[in-house]
Parts: structure tokens; sequence; C-alpha cells
């Protein structure tokens, strides 16, 4: 059966075109993909993300729990700071990737995928054995409320809100809108996290009273010029800053090297997947910036005149620049910036430049 | 719920077409444009060019996806709507108002429905 969030009939009474996602039934957009685009660029937009999950990890043991499944130092986080990291198997290929969050020393939460959230709940527990955890998965009971975009500040002050800056959070107390599972008290998280590289926040709030929440950011957006936004615009906002999405860029065959994070490889103790991760992979992830707005697609091969250099793993149009613009990867050898390559796109061959991941500046 | 005029002819693909004499105007339905999501690219046909019934007539590019547009009849096409080439995003805010292409008749005419029966296909 398909899922939905707890803003669902705010999405339906706002006119939203509902599409099927991962099993949920999400806004794909409200009016159009690329107003929706541009709302965040230039003012603020407000998306539903509560498909995303909140699995809970509590115990004495719960930051070296994290430092055994993930290849970052979390252990190096203080209470209230956020990273970003990623699950990887036994092979050092990513499961899927995350932002990882420290209330103390004995709790942490992280954030998984909407369609990984069963496997990366059993994965982490299939691992604990040995750890004094507890692990809880608080999905169905929080909701996740995004506001991204320059204006978003602003909006928070109007609501009272205290901005949090980037991969930092805080906690407002707000009895009105009930028990916050994640911590128990009643309160709202805000966390200076997002997925459209532009300024902003998300809050985490429990699930049943968050269509109230929405209502009244959603006033203070339209008073900013912003918009609500549906999953298609976030899907071009993170395309234009190279931001991964699991299962689309990443399928269990691609390692942090690979894709363009080795940032995230700050742990020097022993994680899954350490033994066998190749560093010097033969192809990375790159940015392609085409001159016309014939969208390259999943799966559309790259080529160096006869040569097969490498796969497009998600592509879509840049609002921003007005031409289409891919995420791939490619041959190290070509992977410069610059490099004039060509894309086989149906029945038509595009040239394309590479770029660095984050084609939009 | 969905604009589907009553003057208009419907295929199962989702376009709309309108014959005056000999001349067949195409463009998508309401439905198509929903479904593709906001337009950014028209690839259109020369004009002159030969067409068949139920065989491709041009594509358009969406955020979302690349999809063929198909003929509603054998015929040469004699224009295109070029004002659509610099504003793709009217076929998503005005789909009967945006014409992509228009036909010269010279043979037979596809399986076509009504408003009605449409409306029945798309499941409304």
């Amino acid at each position: 059966m398909i899922k939905e969030t707890a803003l669902y009939d705010r999405h339906v009474k706002l006119g939203a075109k509902m599409v099927d996602f991962h099993g949920w039934n999400m806004p794909l957009y409200y009016t159009s993909i690329i107003e929706e685009h541009m709302a965040v660029r230039k003012a603020v937009g407000l998306f539903d993300v509560s498909h995303m999950g909140d699995i809970v990890v509590e115990g004495s043991d719960a930051s070296s729990l994290l430092e055994h499944v993930l290849p970052s130092a979390v252990s190096r986080l203080d209470s209230g700071e956020a990273m970003y990291s990623a699950f990887l198997d036994a092979n050092g290929n990513i499961i899927d990737d995350t932002i990882v969050y420290k209330i103390n020393n004995k709790k942490y939460f992280f954030v998984p995928n909407a369609s990984m959230i069963a496997i990366i709940f059993n994965w982490v527990k299939d691992n604990s054995s040995g750890y004094n955890v507890k692990l809880n998965d608080l999905s169905d009971s929080i909701s996740c409320l995004a506001i991204q975009g320059p204006r978003s500040k602003d909006v928070l002050d109007e609501l009272r809100l205290e901005f949090s800056e980037q991969f930092k959070f805080r906690y407002h107390e707000a009895p009105e809108y009930g028990l916050n599972s994640i911590t128990g008290k009643s309160e709202i998280i805000i966390s200076g996290t997002g997925y459209t590289g532009e300024k902003g926040v998300e809050l985490l709030v429990n699930a049943e009273r968050s269509p109230e929440l929405w209502d009244s950011v959603l006033e203070k957006v339209r008073k900013y010029g912003g918009l609500p936004c549906g999953l298609g615009a976030r899907d071009t906002l993170r395309t234009e800053k190279g931001m991964l999405l699991s299962g689309t860029d990443f399928n269990r065959d691609r390692n942090p090297y690979e894709c363009a994070i080795s940032f995230i490889m700050t742990n020097d103790h022993d994680f899954i997947g350490k033994e066998n991760l190749i560093k010097d992979t033969k192809e990375i992830f790159r940015g392609f910036k085409l001159n016309e707005k014939i969208i390259p697609r999943h799966g559309n091969q790259i080529f160096n005149g006869n040569e097969n250099i490498g796969t497009i793993t998600s592509g879509t149009i840049s609002p921003i620049l007005g031409k289409a613009i891919a995420l791939g990867f490619i041959d190290r050898k070509f992977s410069k910036s610059g490099t004039a390559v060509k894309i086989n796109i149906r029945d038509k061959t595009e040239e394309a430049i590479v770029s660095k991941p984050k084609i939009v500046p | 719920m969905t604009k589907i005029p009553e003057e208009l002819r419907y295929l199962k693909t989702h376009e709309w077409f309108r014959t005056d004499g000999d001349i067949v105007t195409v463009g998508i339905s309401d439905f198509a444009q929903s479904q593709l999501t906001d337009v950014v690219f028209i690839d259109f046909p020369q004009t002159g060019a030969k067409k068949k019934a139920g065989e491709p007539l041009l594509s358009i590019e969406s955020v979302k996806s690349a999809e063929d547009i198909f003929s509603p009849v054998d015929g040469d096409v004699v224009e295109v709507n070029k004002e659509l080439s610099d504003s793709p995003e009217k076929v998503n805010k005005d789909p009967y108002g945006s014409w992509l292409v228009k036909l010269k008749k010279t043979g037979k005419t596809a399986d076509s429905m009504s408003a009605e029966e449409y409306r029945k296909f798309i499941g409304e």
C-alpha cells in the first residue's frame, strides 16, 4: 500500500500533482517545477520531506557503533552538530548516504533516504552485536519540513524560531506542537541542513501536529515571495549543486572516492568496507554542461570519439543556466573540468563539457 | 479536474486535434502536460515533412522525460508553432491554446476518441 506523510491533505488541497516516490505518495510539483526551483534560488521554498527516515541510536556505545558502520569521525562531533556521511558495504560501496546528528555522548540520530529506511535500520542492527546500544526507527512519528532559500532566515524570524547555521542544530521549546519522539520533549528540532545548496533549515516535528506548522510556515514563505515546492524542484536543485541521489547516482556499486565525497573519509578506526575500499577507482563523479535543452537521462553513455568513457546517472534542465545539465561517472582521464565529451541521448549525439559535480556555483 | 474541451478529438497517446477542412491542428492534452511536467524544449518537424497517422510527429523534452508526440493523420506539416520555441512553458499553462503543428491531411485518420471517451480513458 502506498504511504502518505502527515501533510498529504495539505498537498492535495494545494492542488499538487502527486506521484509514487519509492512507495510514498508525494507532491511532484504544485504549479511548475521551474517556478518552484527559482523561488528557492531567489526567495524561499517549503518542502515536505517527511518521507525521509529518523533512526535514533542510544546507549554507551552509540558513537563506537556509528564509527563501525560509517567511514566518518562521528566521535569528533560536538552535541548539536551534524555531518554528512554514508553507509558502506563490505566492498566499500555506498548503500545509502545520510546525515548523522549528535544529541549527546550517548545519543545520536541519523536520517536515511525514504527508500532505504528498513534496509539501513536492519543493516545497522545486524552489525550492532556486542555494542551496548538501542536502535529506534521513529520515521513514522516525525515530519520534516525543509525551508530553503536566501529568505529562509526571514521566515524563521517571523515565526520566532532561531536559525541554525550549516550542520548545526538546536531545539525550540514548543508545547503546542506536541512531543518530539527523537528528544522525548515538546520541541521542534531546527537543523541547518538541506538538499538544495541554499541557505536553509529543516524542521523535525511531531508528525500529527505538523500540518499546523506547515500552515504557519507556508504563510510566511508566501509573504517573502516563496512557494511550496515539490520533489521535482528538489531534484533540479540538488542536480545543479552536484548532490548525489541515493538509488539513482549510486546503487551499491560506487564507493566514496568514486562519488567524489572523499571528504567523509575521516574515520581512523576500522569500519565496515575499509579493507576493500579502492581509492584510485577507474571512474569519478562529475557534472556535465550542455549547450542545448536536450536532456541526458539516467543510463545514457558518454563518449570520446568511439570510446565509451562513462555513464550518465542524473540529468535535468538547469533553470539557472537555461540549458541541460547532467551528473554521472567518467573515466578519470577525461574528468578535468572543461574537457569536451559526447553523450548519446536517444538517437542524437550531443556535446557536453565536463565540470565539477557542483555545476552551478 | 483535468480540462478536456468537448469540441476536440483525442488519441490514446494523449494528443488533441481539430480538423478545419483539410487542415488538422495538433496539441497535447491537459492530462499529458501534467504528466510530462515542465516542457523545456520542442523538437519540431520541418515544414513539408510527410507524416503518417499513429507515427511520431515530433518529440517534447520535459524536466521529467522526453516523449514522442504522434500524428493523428497522414499528412504534410504546413506550420509549426514557433512561438513555443522561446516559451515552451505555454504548453503547460494553456495546452489547448498552444497548438504544436498544423498538417494538411493527405490520407487516413488514426482511431480517436470524443472528449467523453477520453475522460473515461484517463480514468476520470
